[in-house]
């Protein structure tokens, strides 16, 4: 088995166990009290409303889910699809959300310990706990406990949790329709009608399972396959049981008995039980599923909630010290503990029908940015999007559920719908003035619309583009040397395509080894500016893998001049302007790059900025075959021609070189002052058995006729700027594209003078 | 097979302060003719969803065998690293020993209060007690005094 195949260890059934284990809870134990004091017997239907609007949404999951089957789930899916802004909403949403949901599953199971184990309730003169609340915050207490030491046993039981569960609630049916009278469903009163929207408000809490299976979608064997199955099969199944429950429940006893019961269920089941003559067994059984009902959601729901907050922190939307992994225990322990002190609060603030509201609405905003999402990525359509499972009848089923979800909300109260208001802005206004220096990562929505800058109205462009991420830093650098600093001689050679690397390689291992310097061979990745660096992070084992292969080609070349070499990988958007960049970060000493058409990436606007103001010493060969046996060095004086002899030299001593150095006379020049000249200057740069040649043509023809015979041309870049001009493709010395033999040039690191600096400064 | 002991070494790092430690511990016994095999072993749960995300403890397995990568980065000892997958820590680690052709396994035991091992099991223990590879517990660098 491979690592991923180890890695993945949920099966279909597993998965399916996590949607219908979070969702067989609260909803079907804590529910129907309240939802039937206003709906009466119309609740059934209020709960295949909802689980009809959480399909819609289960479908648009599935099909993310399958095309990213990612840690975090619908936040990730959002962030992705519709950018960190409504990331930050999703994000929170999705963790604040499942903390209320927690809490109100930890009232609910408050209320069944209530039932046999009734407490005083404490009054702490600015708060009082019913017997309820104490024993959800000490059933909360215990769970996050549990999740925050981690004991991996808790996963397994929760499989057995489930199949219980499904065992009493099968008996429960069973029982209730011995018991049925269809009649006592009716009559059914005006009132119930009005309120059967917002109770399905209400009881949308119990659909919100089906999103942890997408938040544990990494860890899914052949997601392809089993995500959807998980998420549309745990969603329609527990639609159907609820609808059932509801009906026969109500069908069997009095809605009297069931409205306003927290506990309703127990009580059903007694009644139910009474003509077997086995009341309280019943009674103890169902309580018995309550608990384990309420505890596995919970418990399902916490672990969910530290994936999310792995997901948002990866993405930079809060800090990744949230994130930390405990040294001993494994687990994301900060997290846990967070969201362990969120669900107390809300649990000491909140009752069971403003927890369970809170829960939903949060959701609710989540699943009709989810189907918005799906919209974004059908139509931008990036070429990464696969999903194995398609969404039916696209685009209606999305749009329907975006619109579904919203209308919801329209049926929750006025402070309800005021306080998700001020939950979006809120989560908007955290992104802006905090996220949104931190995040690099751009939404597909934004990739569209600046894609298509030209086609779409200003106004929707110039919207993206304010809320865009600030891309605080432009470059990841993945690995830097242990050492970038120290005094040692640095060779930095850019790597870009594997045909001439190897001959940059041999050239910078000649330096390296005669200075006993090191390379530093960077392979610079450019990554197209609508791609975030750390997307491209993220593809980064394909990136590795040619990186690889090119850097270890590098390493052997090394080797054969026993010059150490450091690799390092830089993910980029200006290639060119990295290797600049890179330089200065790794202090070399010298650079040597390879120039041909595009070699570098287009170069972009800085050219004269960035060549003005060279970092170190910079040798460029322009390439036709690297061979060093016949080297002409042309030479009229100045620091740059120094450099060009200081090469020569060490591939002279490596190579054994023959040197021919070249003085064209000058108009203000004897021969005889030429000669001087020339000899002068082999003499103060070691080169005084070179052959010497001084020709009273003109430089260019000069030069063309000597490199005849010549294998390596290098030339002092005699003018300031002569790289600049020779990246800008604006060559001024036609006669480096003349002669057949590869052309070294040499310019020396320049420093800005102050005025140069500062008039950049003021620029 | 004297001086064979030490040829092919597997050695387990629980987190990166551990990587560290271990690292520190066993560089004194290295040479250019020992392999070593590090790994971090990412406990599954075996068909339930993990205590943490498994994107989430590939990443901090990375961040701790790469430590140690650096930390041998210019030492002529001929390192490895890896991340394993396993429901068992222990038995993990010993598979893949056997895979890697190894002549011993090298840990640093980690010092544990009585309610940690209670909870998180005893793998000091195990770890020597349930392999039929020689198993070497590294002293501790920081000497006995540490937390």
């Amino acid at each position: 088995m491979s690592d991923e195949e180890l890695a993945k260890d949920l099966g279909p059934l597993a998965a399916l166990t996590i949607g219908i284990g979070t969702m067989i809870g609260a909803g079907i134990f804590v529910l129907p009290g309240p939802a039937v004091e206003r709906a009466g017997s119309l609740v059934g239907a209020a709960f295949v409303i909802g689980g009809l609007v959480a399909i819609l949404t289960a479908f648009a999951v599935a099909e993310l889910g399958t095309a990213m089957p990612k840690s975090g789930g619908m936040y990730y899916y959002i962030n992705h699809s519709l950018g960190p802004l409504f990331g930050s909403i999703a994000g929170w949403g999705n963790w604040l959300g499942l903390a209320f949901a927690s809490a109100f599953y930890m009232v609910g199971f408050g209320a069944y310990v209530s039932e046999f184990l009734a407490l005083p309730t404490i009054d702490l003169f600015v708060i009082t706990f019913e017997s309820a609340q104490v024993w959800g915050l000490l059933g909360a207490a215990l769970f996050v406990t549990v999740n925050y030491v981690g004991a991996k046993e808790t996963g397994r039981l929760q499989n057995i949790i489930v199949i219980s569960l499904l065992g009493i609630l099968t008996l429960f049916t069973v029982v209730g329709i011995w018991n049925a009278d269809l009649g006592s469903l009716t009559p059914i009163e005006a009132e119930w009608y009005n309120e059967l929207l917002p109770v399905t408000a209400i009881v949308f809490v119990s659909y919100l399972g089906f999103g942890q299976i997408a938040s544990v979608g990494e860890e899914i064997k052949n997601p392809g396959r089993n995500l959807p199955l998980a998420i549309i099969g745990s969603v329609v199944f527990v639609t159907i049981l609820y609808g059932l429950l509801m009906v026969v429940m109500l069908a069997a006893v009095e809605v009297e008995l069931v409205a306003g019961n927290e506990t309703a269920a127990v009580d059903a089941m007694q009644v139910m039980m009474e003509p077997f003559g086995l009341a309280s067994v019943g009674g103890a059984i169902v309580l018995f599923g309550a608990l384990l009902a309420t505890a596995s959601s919970a418990n399902a729901s916490i672990l969910a909630s530290s994936r999310i907050n792995f997901a948002m922190g990866r993405d930079r939307i809060v800090t990744e010290e949230l994130n930390a992994i405990h040294e001993r225990f494994s687990t994301p322990y900060r997290s846990i503990a967070l969201t362990g002190a969120l669900i107390l609060g809300f649990i000491a603030y909140g009752d069971v029908e403003m927890l369970a509201t809170a829960g939903s609405v949060l959701h609710l905003i989540i699943f009709a940015l989810i189907n918005a999402g799906l919209i974004v990525m059908r139509e931008a359509n990036p070429p990464e999007y696969q999903p194995d499972f398609r969404v039916p009848l696209y685009p209606i089923t999305p749009i329907v559920g975006a619109i579904a979800s919203i209308a919801l909300i329209r049926f929750m109260s006025g402070t309800v719908i005021a306080l998700s208001i001020g939950f979006v802005v809120g989560a908007a206004l955290w992104y802006l003035l905090y996220a949104r220096k931190h995040v690099t990562k751009q939404g597909i929505l934004g990739q569209y619309v600046q894609g298509r800058a030209d086609e779409l109205p200003d106004a929707a462009v110039d919207a993206v583009d304010s809320v865009e991420p600030d891309h605080a830093n432009p470059t990841g650098v993945k690995t830097a040397g242990p050492d970038v600093t120290g005094d040692e001689f640095r060779v930095m050679v850019p790597l870009a395509n594997p045909r001439t690397e190897e001959e940059l390689l041999t050239l910078a291992g000649a330096i390296a080894k005669q200075r006993g310097g090191t390379i530093h061979a960077v392979h610079i990745v450019q990554v197209p500016d609508q791609t975030p660096l750390d997307r491209g992070a993220a593809q980064i084992d394909r990136i590795d893998a040619e990186s690889e292969k090119l850097l270890a080609r590098a390493r052997e070349n090394a080797e054969t001049f026993g010059a150490p070499l450091e690799t390092h990988t830089i993910l980029s958007h200006r290639s060119f302007e990295e290797i600049f960049d890179a330089a200065r970060t790794f202090e070399a000493d010298q650079v040597v790059m390879g120039w041909g058409p595009h070699a570098h990436g287009r170069v972009e606007s800085r050219v004269d900025e960035l060549t003005h103001n060279l970092p170190c010493d910079f040798l460029v060969l322009k390439d036709r075959g690297f061979d060093p046996s016949r080297i002409l060095l042309p030479t009229a004086g100045g620091p740059d021609s120094v450099l060009g002899a200081d090469v020569v030299r060490l591939l002279k001593s490596e190579f054994d070189s023959e040197v021919t150095l070249l003085h064209a006379v000058g108009e203000d020049e004897t021969e005889a002052e030429a000669e001087a000249f020339l000899e002068e200057w082999a003499a103060e740069n070691g080169l005084e058995d070179a052959e010497r040649v001084v020709d009273d043509r003109s430089v260019d023809t000069s030069i063309a006729a000597a490199a005849e015979d010549a294998t390596l041309l290098v030339i002092g870049a005699t003018e300031r700027g002569l790289l600049s001009r020779l990246l800008d493709e604006a060559l001024v010395m036609s006669v480096l594209d003349d002669v057949e033999c590869s052309v070294l040039l040499a310019e020396k690191q320049r420093k800005r003078s102050l005025r140069e600096r500062l008039t950049g400064l003021t620029r | 097979m004297t001086g064979d002991l030490l040829q092919r070494v597997v050695l387990p790092v629980a987190s990166d302060e551990d990587a560290e430690a271990t690292a520190r511990a066993v560089e004194p016994y290295l040479n250019d003719e020992i392999a070593l095999s590090v790994v971090h072993v990412v406990e599954k749960a075996g068909g339930a969803p993990d205590k943490a995300g498994v994107e989430q403890r590939e990443e901090y397995a990375e961040a701790a065998l790469s430590l140690v990568e650096d930390y041998f980065a210019g030492h002529p000892v001929d390192v490895e690293t890896e991340i394993l997958y396993g429901t068992d820590v222990v038995e993990t680690v010993v598979d893949h020993a056997h895979s890697f052709d190894a002549t011993a396994i090298a840990f640093l035991p980690r010092e544990a209060g009585v309610l940690t091992r209670l909870l998180t099991g005893q793998t000091t223990v195990s770890m020597v007690t349930d392999t039929d590879l020689p198993v070497i517990v590294l002293p501790d660098p920081d000497g006995n005094d540490d937390e």
